[in-house]
């Protein structure tokens, strides 16, 4: 048998190059009226009266007065309203759709509603706690008594915007049975459960179907379910088509965005040994909950990043302020703590004057240690072997010591970073739940229904050659269409590196077998369930035990010049390596690679976003700068395997881990470049003028 | 509601805007951003757009002993590969956004936009270019100082357009752009620099410098510069400290969104320094 990893071609590249794809703004229905939302101009008010103009036949205002269930976008936490009914919380919150077939008289309507506000005081400053946890490893009291040095730092990071190329969208309509919308969404049963709440209706009534999505990065992991809500209670009203389509700016204004932290690292040591971690970890929720409180664990459980520390105390907050929701952006949390842990650990290194690399080697996690949360690495970590090749292949230690001269002007910096795979905790056993499906016609074609989204990162391509190359058929008998809630069964939401790892190893025993009981010509169905390992074991009030199921490992070294005179960084050239299990396709798991990187390089140099009393500074492509071709590196990419027993083939989560590691490598890169600590991401060209006048 | 006009001729376009109220779209690339609708509704127009780019007669670059004349609506990208640009010029087209963009803007444009960040405006201040405005009964050459009145604020009257821009073939023997962007392409300048020298012997005998997005309008200060031309380069290295005190005070820039007056100062002090160390004598 071929070996899995050899790349076949992109099952979606032909017809996306061509222009083939219908994304979900190419869908047109005869007679669609269009949608547009109303928003608070203000970060906090309330809504004390609203005057609508008189409506035109065939124009309509739905607000919240028409939500047949609770008004309430059902996310995590119940915080976030369909339409704001009696207050706003942020800049450009949804307030009301006004819909109509002429956008012209749409837009002319917008001018003529009158809402009167009373103006509150908004909170932009982080005190406003909403979530709060605190876990313990060892006994750092203890340790803190031994302590002959105590070296601490504070880290910051930004908002990152995920500036998918296709901006939020959705359109339906009613066929006299059921709502049926269609959009761009990572979760299809995210947004059905959402649908079943607001209009309080039978679980058969609503239909969910992905359309092609131009790019999600998290940011359509849960904000699809307000745009659906809204765009559902219309069509309950109204019975006709409708289309919900964001501009860009009002995208990059009014969702979700990577949270912006604070985080505070202590270090207790003894003769040039880290006894003790204390980490304490600020995000910035935003207006509301949603799903900050899981980015948060995420963010905590990886206060340690790749490295065993046996005595660590660690408390996170949410601090709710009146500005835009953050929410999910691909990694999750982690990038902002392995930012602070890895700068943190070279701080330490040189604050007790030790070579940074053979100081972190000490504490790299081996099999069998214990992770931040007292659980266990079961499986074998290659970190040594991917280490001593990709350190072969950067000429690292040449470049460290010949760029030790600030004159250089050019740095090196290594990040080590680990992301673990699938939901945190016990969430893939106790709120997920996957099931998945394969059906196979009588024609022998073979059908793969489960709800993951191809958005662009292979998954339609690695799952038919997963099931392909199990069932020995050809490519062509596999059909994956978009997913559809009429049709496939929830194997859970498209997000945390899960899909291959959990969603493929259901699919892949699925497919083993419906091969073992195949009957050609006959009509055949085959489901499978989750079950999670026995020994996975995880207390989510007290953060102890196996935080997840496997670890993804991953190295990025990364090469830079800042010019002395304007202070920009050039990325000169990069070498990663990775452990992602086994690759079911190396040239997608090298394409994630490519542009996770990308997006991993753009946080920590490149991609600012601020808001000023709430509103977003930077809100089109021409203000929040990501790279372009000319900016981006040479990438050079390996992988390594290293399987994993419980994933298809051994594959493990590969999508979030080319991410994160980005920001502090390009950082530690730049501290050497400049010869200053660093500690805050983007690190701009305005931000190194700073550091480098600070004498 | 606006009338669109697609005149045959430049003299149809001035006839036409003789008496109407008009917006002039050339390549239309700052113009239709700035007039942005839903998408799917047409650009936003308060006045009756005239556009002007496919008419033949403004699309040439000709040059003679004394001069370059640049037709108002050549694309960018035509400069950019014309023997005729001077290569400054050339250094900034090669950087303003990207391809497809260049292939459609055009330097008129960069002009009659008048915005701060415009990257053609810095080079065409240091070269003395010189605009040609043309009405129904008029036509007159002005300085490109005199055209642009501060942020998108021009000389221009309603029924008078841009038809070419004319450089003059001075000598140089040492030149330097720089423009700072966000990043490398695709870029909105956040600070740029333009300088050009001529020495000869051990002598500065002309010298230009102008700064871009650091002030309402492109930043050159005659004055400054002819109190340093005669000096020698050595002279003029050793005076640098001064000379960038002398711009300081002309330099003034804001906090935006892509940057802020610190950050654009000191890059524009530190271009400045780059260029006068650079210098050498013949």
């Amino acid at each position: 048998m071929n070996d899995i990893s050899r790349s076949i071609p992109k099952l979606d590249s032909v017809p996306k190059a061509f222009g083939n794809e219908r994304y979900v703004n190419d869908i047109r229905y005869e007679n669609a009226l269009y949608a547009k939302t109303l928003r608070s101009p203000h970060a906090k008010a309330r809504i004390l009266r609203r005057r609508y103009p008189e409506l035109p036949a065939g124009y309509h205002i739905i607000d919240h007065t028409h939500v047949p269930g609770e008004n309430v976008v059902n996310i995590i936490a119940d915080d976030q309203p369909v339409f704001a009914a009696d207050r706003v919380t942020y800049y450009q919150e949804p307030i009301l759709l006004v819909i109509g077939p002429d956008k012209r008289v749409v837009l002319k309507l917008m001018k003529d509603i009158h809402i009167e506000y009373d103006i509150e005081v908004p909170q932009f400053e982080w005190t406003d706690s909403v979530v709060h946890y605190h876990f313990t490893k060892g006994n750092l009291a203890k340790v803190k008594e031994q302590a002959d040095k105590v070296i601490r730092r504070e880290y910051h990071s930004g908002y990152q915007e995920q500036l998918y190329i296709e901006p939020q969208g959705m359109i339906g309509y009613h066929d006299g049975k059921q709502v049926i919308l269609e959009g761009s969404l990572q979760c299809p049963y995210y947004v059905k459960n959402a649908l079943i709440r607001t209009l309080n209706c039978a679980d058969d009534y609503v239909r969910v179907r992905q359309a092609t999505v131009g790019g999600a990065f998290g940011g359509k992991e849960e904000f699809p379910s307000l745009i659906a809500c809204q765009l559902a209670v219309a069509i309950e009203v109204i019975r006709k088509p409708i289309r919900l389509i964001y501009e860009r700016e009002e995208d990059v204004e009014s969702t979700t965005k990577r949270h912006p932290s604070h985080i505070t690292m202590t270090a207790y040591v003894k003769d040039n040994e880290i006894l003790g971690i204390q980490s304490e970890v600020g995000l910035d929720g935003g207006a509301n909950i949603g799903l900050s409180g899981v980015v948060l664990s995420r963010a905590l459980i990886a206060t340690t990043g790749v490295y065993t520390i046996d005595h660590l105390d660690v408390t996170g907050d949410v601090y709710r302020t009146n500005t835009v929701p953050n929410g999910a952006f691909r990694g999750f949390g982690a990038p902002q703590m392995l930012f602070a842990v890895e700068m943190f650990m070279h701080h330490v290194a040189a604050e007790l004057k030790v070579d940074a690399l053979a100081f972190r080697q000490r504490y790299l996690a081996k099999q069998g240690d214990h992770t931040s949360t007292g659980g266990t690495f079961r499986d074998p970590i290659i970190m040594p072997e991917m280490l001593s090749r990709v350190l072969d292949e950067s000429d690292y230690l040449n470049k460290r010591e010949r760029y030790a001269s600030p004159d250089s002007h050019r740095g090196i910096g290594m990040s080590w970073v680990l992301h673990g795979c699938g939901f945190t905790g016990s969430g893939e056993a106790t709120h997920i739940k996957a099931r998945v499906k394969l059906h196979k016609r009588t024609t022998d074609e073979v059908e793969i229904l489960i709800a993951a989204v191809d958005m662009g990162q292979g998954v339609k391509t690695t799952m038919t050659k997963l099931v392909a190359t199990i069932l020995d058929v050809p490519m062509s008998q596999v059909i994956y269409d978009n997913p559809d809630t009429n049709f496939v069964p929830d194997s859970g939401p498209t997000v945390a590196s899960r899909t291959m790892m959990i969603v493929g190893g259901l699919v892949a025993r699925a497919a083993r077998r419906l091969r073992d009981e195949w009957n050609a010509g006959e009509d055949q169905w085959i489901e499978e369930r989750y079950v999670q390992p026995d020994y996975i074991k995880w207390d989510e009030t007290t953060f102890h035990g196996d935080a997840y199921p496997a670890y993804s490992w991953g190295i990025n070294i990364v090469e830079v010049e800042v010019d002395p005179a304007t202070y920009e960084v050039t990325v000169l050239e990069t070498w990663n390596i990775y452990d992602v299990g086994k690759a079911i396709d190396e040239q997608v798991i090298l394409g994630q690679a490519d542009g996770g990187q990308l997006q991993g390089l753009g946080l920590g140099y490149l991609e600012v976003m601020n808001h000023k009393q709430g509103v977003i500074q930077q809100r089109n492509v021409t203000d929040y700068i990501i790279s372009t071709s000319v900016d981006t590196p040479p990438m050079h990419n390996y992988l390594m395997d290293n399987p994993y027993p419980l994933g298809p083939y051994g594959a493990k989560g590969a999508g979030e881990l080319t991410l994160v590691g980005g920001a502090p490598a390009v950082a530690l890169a730049i501290e050497q470049a400049i010869g200053k600590e660093i500690h805050e991401i983007p690190v701009t060209p305005e931000r190194i003028m700073e550091l480098m006048n600070d004498e | 509601m606006v009338k669109h006009i697609i005149p045959n001729s430049l003299k149809e376009a001035l006839d036409y805007m003789d008496g109407h109220y008009t917006t002039i779209v050339a390549g239309g690339t700052d113009l239709m951003v700035q007039r942005r609708n839903w998408a799917e509704l047409p650009p936003t127009f308060t006045s009756d757009p005239v556009y002007v780019f496919h008419l033949s007669e403004l699309n040439y670059v000709n040059e003679d002993d004394k001069n370059v004349y640049i037709g108002a609506v050549t694309p960018m990208s035509v400069l950019l590969d014309h023997p005729a640009t001077p290569q400054l010029l050339k250094d900034a087209i090669a950087i303003i956004a990207a391809p497809g963009l260049r292939n459609m803007a055009t330097i008129a444009g960069n002009i009659g936009n008048a915005s701060p960040a415009g990257d053609s405006l810095p080079i065409l201040y240091a070269l003395d270019a010189l605009v040609r405005i043309q009405s129904k009964s008029q036509n007159s050459l002005l300085p490109i100082a005199q055209v642009i009145q501060g942020p998108r604020k021009t000389i221009l009257d309603n029924n008078e357009l841009i038809t070419e821009i004319v450089i003059p073939k001075d000598p140089f023997t040492f030149q330097m752009f720089r423009k700072v962007g966000g990043r490398k392409a695709d870029a909105i300048s956040k600070v740029s620099f333009t300088g050009s020298v001529r020495i000869e012997g051990k002598h500065v005998t002309d010298l230009r410098i102008a700064f871009g997005a650091v002030a309402p309008t492109v930043v050159r200060v005659r004055d400054i510069e002819m109190e340093y031309e005669g000096k020698t380069v050595k002279q003029l290295q050793q005076q640098v400290k001064s000379l960038q005190e002398a711009y300081a005070t002309y330099i003034r820039p804001i906090d935006d969104q892509r940057s802020n007056k610190e950050y654009r100062m000191n890059v524009a002090m530190n271009l400045l320094e780059q260029f006068i160390s650079s210098l050498k004598e013949e």
